[in-house]
């Protein structure tokens, strides 16, 4: 395990790992209290942006990918992808607008509307099916990095 | 840690234009008859203060965390049958 920084699929195993935990920390208002989910939101985007980083690849090939010939398993997984990044945005941003620790805190405050609670309450339930789903598309990559992640790399 | 650092300045920067150019679209929906309609009736989630479930306070702790796992759990199973089920049909044909 110790080489995983040489290794693209590793570093990509660990910080995947790394944004489960932190997402299901932050979708437990009721465990953290809100104004730790909040702040726990902010540092989100952290593990957020680097999943985003580590795929950089999968990001500039996809539109071209998406007008290619692909099995329809990989079609969907592409479209579920961007859902899931603008259902993501869609509880980020309605998370902000309904705060009440973290933009007070930044003495910033606006009334809060119903529409933007309801939106961030279900926008954010909907992102746990959702990321059920984007797993198991993904299963069988998972499956084989958990076995190789405890596996040593061959001495040189 | 290289694979993260390529080009990180750059890339990150489109994520966050992008981003914010996606976010400022979502808040256009405020202007809907949808949140109108949402905001006139009103919303409330959750039980009023004072006015938790009569259950150890232990599992207050605990159950998000179940609900969670479910709501992930149980759709990544079911769509891993129906992957599972998929390629047994597509064998067969």
């Amino acid at each position: 395990m110790s080489d995983w920084t040489k290794n693209l699929q590793k570093t990509r195993y660990l910080m995947d790992t790394l944004l489960l935990v932190s997402f299901m920390m932050v979708s437990a208002p009721q465990t953290t209290g809100v104004p730790l989910h909040e702040w726990l939101s902010l540092l989100f985007v952290v593990p957020f942006a680097i999943h985003l980083l580590l795929h950089w690849d999968w990001i500039k090939q996809s539109l071209r990918r998406f007008s290619a010939k692909i099995s329809a398993k990989e079609r969907f997984s592409l479209v579920w992808n961007y859902l899931l990044y603008v259902v993501m945005l869609l509880a980020t941003v309605s998370g902000f607008l309904v705060s009440v620790a973290l933009l007070p805190a930044m003495s910033i405050s606006f009334e809060i509307q119903d529409f933007w609670s309801k939106i961030h309450h279900d926008s954010a339930t909907l992102i746990m099916p959702m990321l059920g789903i984007h797993l198991a598309l993904h299963w069988s990559w998972i499956v084989n990095l958990t076995k190789r992640m405890g596996k040593r790399a061959p001495a040189q | 840690m290289k694979y993260l650092q390529y080009q990180w300045k750059t890339r990150l920067v489109v994520v966050l234009l992008i981003s914010i150019g996606v976010s400022i679209l979502l808040m256009g929906l405020d202007v809907t008859p949808w949140a109108q309609q949402i905001n006139l009736r009103g919303y409330s989630h959750g039980a009023d203060e004072g006015e938790g479930p009569n259950i150890p306070s232990f599992l207050l702790y605990v159950l998000p965390f179940v609900k969670e796992l479910i709501l992930i759990g149980i759709p990544l199973l079911l769509t891993l049958l129906w992957l599972k089920l998929c390629k047994r049909l597509k064998r067969a044909v």
